[in-house]
């Protein structure tokens, strides 16, 4: 089906949906349909700094391809813990079968359908209907994990969650769910990559993440997808007493890239921390949301961004850190800085902080200016090229924050990133 | 390598339309320390910043040559990578970059690609040149100048000109701000370089740190020329007189022109 958003009606979005109902149950065929027609009445997403409707997004193919068979490689292959998409459909799935028996399930959303509680889950962090993009979402999500590790295991699991875009495909509709049991630890690394393809690509995806009482978990995530892509990725968490969360996340591809990750601090002792790097280039335009909200009295959260524009690339980063009446001796804290390469780059960085309750530490800064040239002068004095004096000084300005990325592979990843995105765009 | 020549002759130079250097000739070669004495706003710190080829200052007319060489044409990192070395009177910060990868780095820019200077070999070197300039060594791994006092921002120009072995150093006011032990270190730093392949151009306010350098020339720079030349007397007597000697004189013979 070749059709975009300006020729689709309601009837192409049904005959799609229902071409599923074999493999999956009523209550996700009537939440598909329903997410449906409000996709076709809803707005796209109202961004200050990003105007959506110039980028034509009604004009790209739509309705992904999918298969009708529920996938049959689900037997637990590896030693390693993988769930690997490649395009939108075909799914390699790894699973130690020690683990398999001490009830952790890694299988794709769309198997987990009629095994596992995802009712519970799906869509109660993320809406189904708050925007177009979500809405889509809803209605043609395809891809996508759901993990689900028990409490109290001793030992920390590592988990690679990757998505490789399609060069044929022009839309991807992906959803993860992440469930950790009480007192458990959990590693995870995602990986959004794409090679080839000419037209513009839809890509959402959504994660929705649960951490019960005392969980541990650091979910890192390095977006490298190729530049055709328009992207819009959602994070949201919901942390539980004196549990734990890390979003480690690296923005490097996507020709539009709307990203949002957003923590619920639920219950007392409840604390998160995210790292974001990003990188521009070319006419790469980022907008990134986070936000920490401190439901509970002694929760934490501390957040830090990067960025680094390069050529005619734009980027705009809004931290929020809310914090409830009663959540008192919270501590909530932000910072955002950006260096802007070229004359052409643009970046603005927006902290706030919304404080209900008076007994708590909150701070915030930002800051986005350009590359000292006096440093550039400084560092070229003793011999450096002015290509590698400016390598040092982004080098310089990353390192606090990517090497504060607590998952080696990660950190080398992100560095290669910065690399590429320096030497050759 | 031959001995090093820096030579400037004729040098007018400007920012923005504004004429700062008028003219301005001198020659330093391998094995001479020469001082650049003049009071504030008479163009020294310019005058060291275009010898380095800093993008905001336009040279218009004359000649900078080293070993012969026209650098005026040449990129900054070109004027380095040739063995000129320029101690900033106010160095950058560079957060994130410490002072060792930053050197080695800047080190290995001169030995060209396949050249690098083995870890160990760059260690022993820089160990050394940090106790003789009496650095904790805990120097090397802090951020390039990163909430560096001003004295120790000046040591560090010192230990790098150490470990890039200039063939031409320039020192910008490198004696403002520093106690008088600071500037013992600092001239210690200078002499041990002295040598037929070294030449510096010390430019300064005062005298004190002459006492630690003994130049062999001394010239007056007043309002982007060089007034007046001498040997070392010349320093003691600026001082001693000050810069409204200097004034006069330059009005005197003026007058008689």
């Amino acid at each position: 089906m070749a059709e975009t958003l300006t020729t689709a009606t309601e009837d192409t979005f049904r005959e799609w949906i229902q071409s599923r109902a074999a493999i999956e149950p009523q209550w996700v065929q009537e939440r598909r349909l329903a997410a449906a027609e409000a996709s076709l009445r809803l707005d796209w997403p109202k961004l200050e700094r990003t105007p959506l409707k110039k980028r034509k997004l009604d004009q790209i193919s739509l309705f992904p391809h999918h298969s009708l068979q529920p996938v049959k490689s689900m037997e637990p292959t590896g030693a390693q813990l993988s769930v690997r998409w490649t395009g939108g459909d075909t799914v390699e799935v790894s699973l130690p079968e020690s683990l398999a028996e001490r009830g952790l399930v890694l299988r794709p959303l769309k198997d987990a359908l009629n095994f596992e509680p995802v009712q519970q889950y799906l869509g109660t962090l993320i809406g189904d209907q708050d925007d177009k993009i979500t809405a889509l979402n809803a209605a043609l999500w395809t891809a996508g994990t759901y993990l689900y590790v028990p409490p109290h295991l001793p030992e920390p699991i590592a988990i690679s969650l990757e998505i490789d875009l399609d060069a044929e495909e022009t839309a991807l509709f992906s959803r993860n769910i992440v469930v950790v049991g009480q007192g458990s630890r959990v590693l995870i690394t995602e990986r959004l990559t794409g090679d080839g393809g000419h037209d513009r690509m839809l890509f959402s995806h959504n994660s929705e993440v649960f951490l019960e009482a005392g969980a541990s978990v650091q979910f890192g995530c390095i977006q490298q997808c190729p530049d055709r892509v328009e992207g819009f990725i959602h994070r949201q968490a919901q942390i539980q007493n004196d549990a734990h969360l890390e979003w480690l996340i690296g923005e490097f591809g996507a020709g539009l890239l709307v990203g949002d990750h957003v923590t619920h601090l639920k219950a007392p002792g409840a604390s998160t921390k995210s790292i974001t790097v990003f990188f521009g280039t070319g006419q790469q335009h980022q907008d990134f949301t986070a936000r920490s909200f401190h439901h509970a009295p002694y929760t934490k959260s501390d957040m830090v961004a990067r960025g680094v524009m390069k050529g005619r690339s734009r980027s705009v980063f809004t931290g929020l850190t809310q914090i409830d009446q009663g959540a008192r001796g919270s501590d909530g804290r932000q910072k955002e800085q950006t260096l802007m390469l070229s004359e052409e780059a643009r970046a603005d960085a927006i902290p706030s902080l919304l404080i209900d309750e008076r007994d708590v530490y909150a701070a915030h800064a930002a800051s986005a200016g350009p590359v000292d040239k006096g440093a550039i002068f400084y560092l070229t004095s003793r011999g450096l090229t002015e290509k590698e004096a400016e390598r040092m000084i982004v080098h310089g300005f990353l390192a606090p924050v990517i090497d504060g990325i607590p998952i080696e592979g990660l950190r080398a990843e992100a560095w290669q990133a910065v690399e590429r995105k320096i030497t050759h765009d | 390598m031959s001995t090093p020549e820096l030579a400037i002759h004729d040098l007018h130079m400007q920012i923005d339309d504004k004429p700062i250097l008028k003219g301005l000739s001198l020659t330093v070669k391998g094995g001479e320390i020469h001082a650049i004495m003049g009071p504030n706003g008479t163009g020294k710190t310019s005058l060291a910043q275009t010898l380095m080829g800093h993008p905001r200052y336009t040279v218009t007319k004359g000649q900078v040559t080293l070993d012969g060489d026209d650098i005026t044409v040449m990129r900054t990192d070109e004027r380095a990578r040739r063995g000129l070395f320029l101690a900033m009177q106010y160095p950058s910060e560079i957060s994130g970059v410490t002072t060792a990868n930053f050197l080695r780095a800047a080190i290995n820019a001169r030995r060209g690609e396949g050249n690098n200077i083995s870890l160990k070999e760059f260690r022993d070197r820089l160990d050394e040149a940090m106790r003789f300039l009496d650095m904790d060594p805990k120097f090397a791994n802090r951020y390039l100048n990163e909430g560096f006092s001003g004295g120790e921002k000046k040591r560090n120009e010192i230990l790098q000109m150490l470990m890039l072995k200039p063939r031409i150093a320039i020192l910008d006011e490198i004696d403002s701000g520093l106690d008088i032990d600071a500037i013992k270190v600092v001239g210690k730093g200078v002499n041990s370089l002295k040598g037929p392949d070294f030449g510096a151009l010390i430019i300064t306010h005062y005298q004190r740190i002459l006492d630690y350098v003994k130049p062999d020339v001394v010239h007056i720079m007043v309002d982007g020329r060089i007034v007046k030349s001498g040997n070392a007397n010349l320093a003691a007597e600026l001082d001693k007189k000050g810069y409204e000697w200097v004034r006069n004189e330059l009005a005197k013979s003026a007058g008689q022109a």
